[in-house]
C-alpha cells in the first residue's frame, strides 16, 4: 500500500513551476517601459470609473449657455465647450465609455473567435472548409458602410448595442489565429492520446488544446484591446459613434472639426487626443512585452 | 476464442486532387494483413519507416479510420459500425513513440495520470490522488512527482508517465508504438523490462511496434515482418531468427551484428550467402509492383510470402 501524506497545498506551492501565467508576468517586469505603461493603464481605469461612478452625467451634458468656450478656471478645470458643459467631466465619463466599449468588445470578440476558431481548427476537414467560408463572408462585409448605416436607423442606442454591432465584424482575426495554431496541436500526440484515453472531444477541444493557446491568446487580446480603443474614438470623431449626450473620447475630439475649436481653444480636444494617444500606446506596450514573452528567444526575463 | 484477430486490415488513405478535390488515387499504407494474437502475449511487428506498422497500431486502437477488414477482440468485431457504440477503449490502450510530445506541457502529472480515471471511474479527489501515487510507484516514480510538469522530467520518466497513464484502466491490450526509439540506449532496456515486469503482474497482452529487431527479439513472442503495407513473413521469434525464409527477413537478420567472436566466421558465411541471392533473386520475391505475395504456410507457426514458382 503507498502512504499518500502529500500536503496537497505545499506541493503545488514547491512545484509552482515556470506556468506561462508566469512568464509573461516576468517579462513585464522585466521590461520597464511595459511596466510603467501597465501602471499607468490600471490606475487610469480606476481613476476613471470611480470618478464617473461620483459625476452626474446629466449635470454635465447640460446646456449652460452663460458659460460657453471657457477657459480652464477654477471651477472648471479644462473649460467648457461651445454649449458651456464642463469638458472634464466629459473627458472623464468619456474615457470610461471608450474603455468599456474597448473591454466589451475584446471580450466578446475573444469568446466568438477563440470558440469560431478553435472548432475549425480543431475539427478539420469539411467542417473547417463551411466554417472558413462564414468567417469569408464576415470578411468582405463593409464595416464602415453597415456601422453609418446601423447609426442611421437606430435612433439611439447604447454602449452595449454599440458594442455589438461592433463585435460582429471583428471576431474574424483572432479565429483565424486561433483555428491556424488549432490545426497544429490536434496532430500532437498527447490530442491522440486524450482520444485513446477516451475523452469525449469537447473536453479534448477546451481541456487539452486550449490551455495551449492560451498565451496567444493572451496577446492577441491585449493588442486587440488598443486596437478597438482607437477604433471606437475614430468612428465618433467621424459622426458614427456616439451623439453629444453620450460622450467618448471620440466625440470630444470632433469638436476640434470647427476650425475656431482647433486653433484657439485647445483645452476642448487636446486632453482627450492626449488621453486617446497614451492609453492606445500603454496597452501596445505591454501587449509587445507579452508578445515577446511568448518568443523564448526574444524574451528578456 | 483468438484473444485479438485482425482480418484482411486495410488503411487506405485518399490522394486528392483536381478540380473538385476529387479522389484520384489512395495511398495504400496497410494493404491486406491478417494476424492472430493471443492473451498474455507480446506481439511484434518490423518494419522499415513507412511500412504501415504504426497505421496498423492505430487503426486498432482507433486513429485511423480503415478502409475495410476485420478486428476483432475478444469476439467482437470492433471495425463493424454496428460496434460502433461499445466502448472497447477502457481495454484497449496504447503507449506512444514520442514521450515529449504525448503528455501535455500545461498539465500536472496528477491531471495527466488521472485523465483516463476521470473519464471512467467517478473517484472523490482523494481517492484520485492516492490512485495516481500508487500508479507513479508502479512504474517507479516517487509520489512528489504529482504536481510537478512533464518538462520536469527526463525522456524515460516522461515514458514511464505515459505507461503509468496507459495502465490506469487495467487494459488487457497495450499497443506499444515504438515506446522506446526516442530513449538513450541506457533507458531502454530499463523501460523495456518495466515492461515486461508489468506485463506479467497485470497479465498484459502487447502489440509490440518497432523496427529495431534487437528490440523485438527481446521483447516478442511471435513476430510479423511488413513491408509496403504487406506482411512478407509471420513466425515465431525462433522461426523468424534462426529460420529466415524470405529475402527481406534474411537481410534485416544478416544485419544485426553479433558481438560473440567465436561466431564472427558462420556470421560472414551467412551474408555472403543472403548477398548472393539478394543480387540473383531479389526481384522473385516481389510481384511486378514490389509487393509482396501471399503469405504461404511453411510449418504450424511459420507464414512465409514466398512466390508461387518456388513452390
Amino acid at each position: 500500500m503507498v502512504k499518500v501524506d502529500v500536503d496537497v497545498k505545499e506541493e503545488k506551492k514547491a512545484h509552482k513551476s515556470q506556468s506561462s501565467l508566469n512568464i509573461l508576468w516576468r517579462e513585464i517586469v522585466r521590461d520597464k517601459l511595459a511596466l510603467v505603461s501597465l501602471i499607468f493603464f490600471v490606475s487610469i481605469t480606476v481613476v476613471v470609473f470611480t470618478v464617473s461612478a461620483v459625476l452626474d452625467l446629466d449635470q454635465i451634458v447640460k446646456v449652460d449657455l452663460f458659460s460657453i468656450h471657457q477657459a480652464p478656471n477654477q471651477e472648471f478645470w479644462l473649460g467648457t465647450d461651445y454649449g458651456g458643459r464642463d469638458v472634464f467631466g466629459q473627458l472623464i465619463i468619456g474615457t470610461r465609455n471608450s474603455l468599456w466599449i474597448g473591454f466589451i468588445v475584446t471580450f466578446l470578440t475573444g469568446i466568438i473567435g477563440v470558440t469560431f476558431g478553435l472548432v475549425a481548427g480543431y475539427f478539420g476537414g469539411h467542417v473547417d472548409n463551411v466554417m472558413m467560408r462564414i468567417l469569408d463572408f464576415f470578411q468582405i462585409l463593409p464595416f464602415l458602410m453597415i456601422v453609418i448605416v446601423f447609426v442611421a436607423i437606430v435612433p439611439s442606442y447604447s454602449t452595449l448595442a454599440f458594442s455589438l454591432i461592433m463585435t460582429a465584424f471583428l471576431w474574424m482575426g483572432i479565429a483565424r489565429l486561433v483555428r491556424s495554431k488549432a490545426l497544429q496541436e490536434r496532430e500532437l500526440d498527447y490530442a491522440q492520446a486524450s482520444k485513446t484515453l477516451g475523452t469525449p472531444q469537447w473536453k479534448i477541444m477546451f481541456g487539452q488544446v486550449l490551455p495551449n493557446l492560451s498565451s496567444l491568446i493572451i496577446v492577441t487580446m491585449t493588442l486587440n484591446l488598443a486596437a478597438n480603443i482607437g477604433l471606437e474614438s475614430g468612428l465618433s470623431f467621424l459622426g458614427f459613434g456616439f451623439p453629444e449626450s453620450t460622450p467618448s473620447l471620440g466625440t470630444l475630439l470632433s469638436y476640434a472639426r470647427n476650425p475656431q475649436t482647433l486653433e484657439y481653444r485647445w483645452w476642448i480636444w487636446l486632453p482627450a487626443a492626449i488621453l486617446i494617444f497614451l492609453l492606445m500606446l500603454s496597452v501596445r506596450n505591454v501587449g509587445e512585452a507579452l508578445k515577446r514573452a511568448t518568443d523564448a528567444r526574444q524574451r528578456r526575463g | 476464442m483468438t484473444f485479438l484477430e485482425i482480418n484482411d486490415l486495410k488503411v487506405h488513405f485518399p490522394i486528392r486532387g483536381g478540380i473538385f478535390n476529387r479522389k484520384i488515387d489512395s495511398i495504400r499504407a496497410v494493404d491486406g494483413i491478417s494476424f492472430q494474437i493471443e492473451a498474455g502475449q507480446t506481439y511484434g511487428i518490423v518494419g522499415e519507416s513507412g511500412s504501415g506498422k504504426t497505421t496498423t497500431g492505430r487503426a486498432i486502437i482507433g486513429l485511423n479510420q480503415i478502409t475495410s477488414g476485420q478486428i476483432i477482440f475478444q469476439g467482437i468485431d470492433l471495425a463493424d459500425k454496428k460496434n460502433k457504440k461499445i466502448d472497447f477503449r477502457k481495454d484497449i490502450q496504447m503507449i506512444f513513440q514520442d514521450p515529449y510530445s504525448s503528455l501535455n506541457p500545461k498539465k500536472r502529472v496528477l491531471d495527466i495520470v488521472a485523465e483516463p480515471l476521470r473519464n471512467y471511474e467517478k473517484l472523490t479527489k482523494k481517492e484520485e490522488i492516492y490512485r495516481v501515487a500508487e500508479l507513479l510507484e508502479k512504474v517507479g516514480l516517487s509520489e512528489e512527482s504529482i504536481y510537478k510538469y512533464p518538462h520536469q522530467f527526463s525522456g524515460g520518466q516522461r515514458q514511464r508517465i505515459g505507461i503509468a497513464r496507459a495502465i490506469a484502466l487495467k487494459p488487457k491490450l497495450i499497443i506499444a508504438d515504438e515506446p522506446v526509439s526516442a530513449l538513450d540506449v541506457s533507458v531502454q532496456a530499463q523501460v523495456l523490462n518495466f515492461m515486461r515486469d508489468i506485463q506479467e503482474e497485470l497479465n498484459l497482452t502487447y502489440l509490440f511496434i518497432s523496427h529495431d529487431l534487437g528490440i523485438v527479439k527481446h521483447m516478442s513472442d511471435r513476430i510479423g515482418i511488413m513491408y509496403k503495407g504487406r506482411y512478407v513473413e509471420e513466425g515465431s521469434t525462433d522461426d523468424i531468427f534462426t529460420n529466415p525464409q524470405h529475402i527481406y527477413t534474411k537481410r534485416l537478420v544478416a544485419a544485426i551484428p553479433d558481438i560473440n567472436p567465436k561466431n564472427r566466421a558462420k556470421q560472414k558465411t551467412f551474408r555472403e550467402e543472403v548477398q548472393k541471392e539478394y543480387e540473383q533473386a531479389y526481384h522473385d520475391y516481389f510481384d511486378e509492383e514490389g509487393l509482396a505475395y501471399d503469405l504461404r504456410r511453411q510449418s504450424e507457426t511459420h507464414l512465409v510470402a514466398l512466390p508461387e514458382r518456388v513452390n
